[in-house]
């Protein structure tokens, strides 16, 4: 029998922080007071609804909520790729009105260039910043090694298995050294085989890094095992209800998600969503 | 029984290989045989043999490769000035929105008219010169360029796209790798169609006038009642439009190289 990574008797503390106005840390990322609208056929809908939150340098932040909820287009916003309607995303206390390469992101999709190599597709951000081509090859390679997928360095990504084209998809986010990593459901087209052995790579990558990480997930397991803290929101409109700080002890491997500990802590956390906000819970189950 | 089945569906198989065989053989046999049995007028309906004749005839003269290059330059000249606006105007037709708003409902109103149309207008904007023949070339083309590759900007994976935004591609680079390597499977199927569209043109822009081409042959063989010619012409044209289209299939197939 592995050895435990909780003991029996430590319980989890659950602290929720939330509150509407952003917490006056030292935060890389501010998301203040943003609303984000769309126009549907029925009229417009609000996606986002005056959320706020500050991520602090070095932490890993989960938001959990139901499919629809606005997690991702609260992501989004937070990359530059979607426009406030109202209220501002600053990143390091300046406005995001565009993509920038100090955030990187990886999305459910891989989402690589198919006509370039595994080599090329992560040396392209460099590239693109202006790297001389040797520097930036020799920042892939590094990256390739990083990932395990030196034997696959010249391979296209369509011969690549859904995986290892994700792994890549985040050595080529990584390639910029973003100080800030958004990931949208990177693991959800994923196999359970597949997504397991996923998350026990970031959370290696992540020690060795030390990046500053948002990940969206609709999945509670993946949230609780990944985080330092959980924000869940809601649905239509998406709103942040609960901001939770976890206490797992790391490094951790998703080997503890079959824990009687780890399920005690899992169930403390859904307790707590279900008093505040049963719709957005029992949507989440659904799902599930 | 399954046996019975699978021997029967075998000895079609084999008969249709044995048809296909025949078929190009059997046509000219059947075309020999009316053609010289006086059922059909022979000076109108000339026999294969006799064009044969007038084929080697006309290759022998030099005339056939006079022609052929001055056939295969109008077009491929035509092509290429054709395919590079077309694509070119695709790509910001189909990207920038003010861009497509400008000029889109232009091209909509002029790419239906058959480029044959404006052989009258050609003739007399410039004469009888290669410059006329050059344009309804290009005009034939570059509608169907543009079409295909504004479509295919716009069918482009948005996910690429945002991929390349987040890694801080600049605009010029998003253009002409992500957004036109992302279009080219659209690219080349409207590169293939042009090929065609291509020959149609040079038919009209030779029967317009001109001083040498495989349609300029035609047309003096027909005036001088050498059927023979004539059929032979048609032959040569049918010949060197197939080997262009699959030629430029084979290499459409190459083009997208990561496939």
């Amino acid at each position: 029998m592995t050895p435990s990574l909780l003991r029996p008797d430590q319980s989890l503390r659950l602290v929720d922080t939330y509150s509407p106005s952003a917490p006056a840390r030292q935060a890389i990322i501010r998301v203040e007071d943003l609303s984000i609208v769309f126009d549907a056929p029925s009229g417009q809908v609000i996606a986002v609804d005056r959320v706020s939150l500050a991520v602090a340098q070095g932490e890993f932040v989960s938001i959990v909520g139901p499919s629809g909820c606005g997690k991702s287009t609260l992501l989004n916003a937070m990359a530059g790729l979607e426009r406030p309607f109202e209220g501002q995303v600053l990143m390091a206390g300046k406005a995001m009105r565009a993509p920038r390469p100090e955030i990187g992101m990886v999305f459910q999709q891989p989402h690589l260039f198919p006509w370039k190599s595994v080599r090329r597709n992560i040396a392209h951000g460099p590239r693109a910043l202006g790297k001389p081509k040797a520097e930036a090859l020799r920042i892939a390679d590094d990256l390739i090694e990083m990932i395990g997928l030196t034997k696959f360095a010249s391979a296209y990504p369509h011969t690549l298995s859904g995986g290892m084209q994700q792994r890549v998809a985040i050595a080529r986010a990584l390639a910029n050294q973003p100080r800030v990593l958004l990931m949208d459901e990177p693991f959800g087209a994923l196999d359970a085989q597949t997504r397991a052995v996923m998350q026990d790579n970031l959370l290696e990558l992540r020690e060795r890094i030390n990046a500053t990480i948002v990940f969206v997930t609709h999945d509670i397991d993946e949230a609780i095992l990944l985080s330092d803290r959980v924000l869940i929101m809601s649905a239509g409109p998406g709103r942040i209800l609960k901001d939770l700080q976890l206490s797992l002890p790391r490094p951790r491997s998703s080997a503890i998600v079959a824990e009687a500990a780890y399920l005690a802590l899992k169930r403390d956390c859904l307790d707590l969503i279900r008093s505040e906000g049963r719709r957005a819970f029992e949507q989440m189950e659904v799902k599930a | 029984m399954s046996v019975g089945r699978r021997s029967s569906a075998s000895a079609t198989a084999r008969l249709s290989v044995l048809f296909a065989v025949l078929s190009v053989p059997a046509f000219t046999g059947v075309w020999e045989l009316v053609a010289r049995s006086g059922i059909v007028n022979a000076v109108l309906f000339p026999p294969p043999s006799t064009v044969a004749v007038a084929i080697l005839e006309w290759i022998r003269s030099g005339q056939f490769f006079a022609d052929l290059m001055a056939s295969l330059s109008r077009v491929a000249a035509g092509f290429a000035i054709g395919a590079a606006g077309g694509i070119v105007l695709g790509v910001l037709t189909g990207r920038f929105r003010l861009v497509s708003s400008l000029l889109s409902p232009l091209f909509h109103i002029l790419r239906p008219i058959p480029p044959v149309a404006f052989v009258p207008i050609v003739i007399l904007w410039f004469g009888l010169s290669e410059t006329g023949k050059l344009f309804l070339v290009v005009w034939g083309v570059f509608f169907t360029v543009w079409l295909a590759t504004h479509i295919g900007v716009q069918k482009v994976d948005r996910g690429l796209i945002r991929a390349a935004q987040m890694l801080g591609t600049p605009q010029p680079q998003m253009l002409w790798e992500i957004v036109l390597l992302g279009a080219l499977p659209y690219i080349t199927v409207g590169l293939r169609t042009a090929v065609s569209i291509s020959f149609y043109t040079l038919v009209a822009a030779e029967l317009a006038g001109a001083f040498a081409g495989i349609v300029y042959r035609i047309e003096i063989a027909q005036q001088n009642m050498q059927t023979g010619q004539v059929m032979g012409g048609l032959a040569a044209l049918g010949l060197l439009s197939f080997v262009a289209d699959r030629s430029f299939a084979t290499l459409a197939e190459r083009a997208v190289w990561w496939r």
